[in-house]
């Protein structure tokens, strides 16, 4: 199993990765700031990546299905089970996650305008309770995201170290080159 | 014959119209229920909606010569909505409208123009923070069921002509310098 993925696949794979990391510091930070003019860039700057997210994944639904690889091989039928649940988890969660800030946002009052340029249309209106459950959501459904992504890289390092079948180098060729 | 017929009609009610309308100027009871007064800034491009909750309103004009009118608003400060708590109490603090040193805002007409039916551009003063500066409000007045008005319009002014939100909230990139006011004050007889 030598095979990799093509370099646009893993472009917006390690991208996203990269966007979530950024996106989850900025709303570290944020939580702990008072109001200043910086507290207002930063919550712009979360809000543009978390939109970037969800604007990248159907290229990556794309990309996946123009590059497919064969994701059964050497796996058992319980293990093929577990990894496409959870793959296909993570997929639900890269919309349920910015989509739930969005609606969050909507609700408090505050529209989005992805990189300061392209207004996103409202998706409820203004209602405090609302924007409630909706912060809870986007929180809980991060930390799921989160949870199955450590999942996700573990189960990478476990191909890569002790099956040692090439798999996590399909989407790290740097890798297999060694 | 009957076009003059006609005509004559039509004179006899434009005449009966005006006598009925020109009473002098009266004070007209504001329905604060159904009245609004909101203001739009752009936080990071963003437009951000607000208000105020507690204002009161003086109109005192003719019906059938607003122009001649006088109109007075005053705010109270306190009563700001920002749209976020933390932006409620931000706005009270001495770099923003400082409310305890000017807890009130006041406009005064001076004058009032007619443009065309039911429009009028308002001039007048706005003392914001202690600073009074001229404003030109645009006006469309709505006559209403039972003799009232809808007076609503929108206003630009800039924040910086009142040094609202100085300092470290200077940077017009993350809130802009430009601020919309946009009221509608339904007026009853």
């Amino acid at each position: 199993m030598n095979q990799r993925y093509r370099w646009p696949t893993i472009g917006v794979h390690w991208l996203t990765v990269l966007l979530i990391i950024a996106a989850y510091v900025l709303a570290t930070i944020l939580e702990d700031m008072t109001l200043s003019p910086q507290k207002l860039k930063l919550y712009s700057w979360h809000k543009w990546v978390g939109i970037t997210v969800l604007f990248l994944l159907p290229l990556r639904l794309l990309f996946r299905f123009l590059d497919p690889l064969d994701h059964r091989a050497g796996l058992t039928a319980l293990e093929v089970k577990a990894s496409a649940a959870v793959h296909g988890v993570i997929y639900l969660l890269l919309i349920a996650v910015p989509m739930f800030g969005w609606l969050h946002s909507s609700a408090a009052g505050f529209p989005v305008v992805w990189l300061g340029v392209l207004p996103l249309p409202d998706l409820v209106g203004k209602d405090k309770a609302l924007a409630e459950v909706f912060k809870e959501l986007h929180e809980g459904s991060v930390n799921l995201l989160i949870a199955l992504v450590v999942l996700h890289a573990a189960a990478a390092l476990y191909h890569h170290h002790i099956r040692r079948d090439g798999v996590l180098a399909r989407m790290v060729p740097w890798l297999s080159k060694k | 014959m009957r076009f003059l017929l006609t005509l004559a009609f039509f004179a006899a009610i434009a005449s009966s119209t005006l006598s009925s309308t020109t009473a002098s100027a009266q004070d007209w009871k504001v329905d604060y229920r159904n009245s609004q007064i909101a203001f739009i800034i752009k936080q990071m491009n963003v437009p951000v909606e607000g208000g105020f909750a507690r204002y009161s309103v003086k109109a005192a004009f003719d019906a059938a010569k607003p122009e001649q009118g006088t109109f007075q608003v005053e705010l109270d400060i306190a009563s700001i909505d920002t749209g976020s708590e933390e932006g409620d109490g931000e706005a009270k603090r001495p770099a923003w409208f400082d409310t305890a040193r000017y807890p009130k805002a006041r406009f005064v007409s001076k004058s009032i123009k007619r443009n065309n039916a039911g429009s009028f551009t308002v001039n007048g003063d706005l003392t914001l923070k202690g600073r009074t500066r001229p404003l030109s409000v645009p006006v469309v007045m709505t006559p209403q069921r039972g003799g009232g008005w809808l007076v609503s319009g929108r206003a630009v002014m800039k924040r910086s002509q009142f040094d609202i939100g100085g300092g470290e909230w200077a940077d017009p990139t993350v809130v802009a310098d430009d601020l919309e006011a946009r009221f509608k004050i339904l007026l009853n007889p």
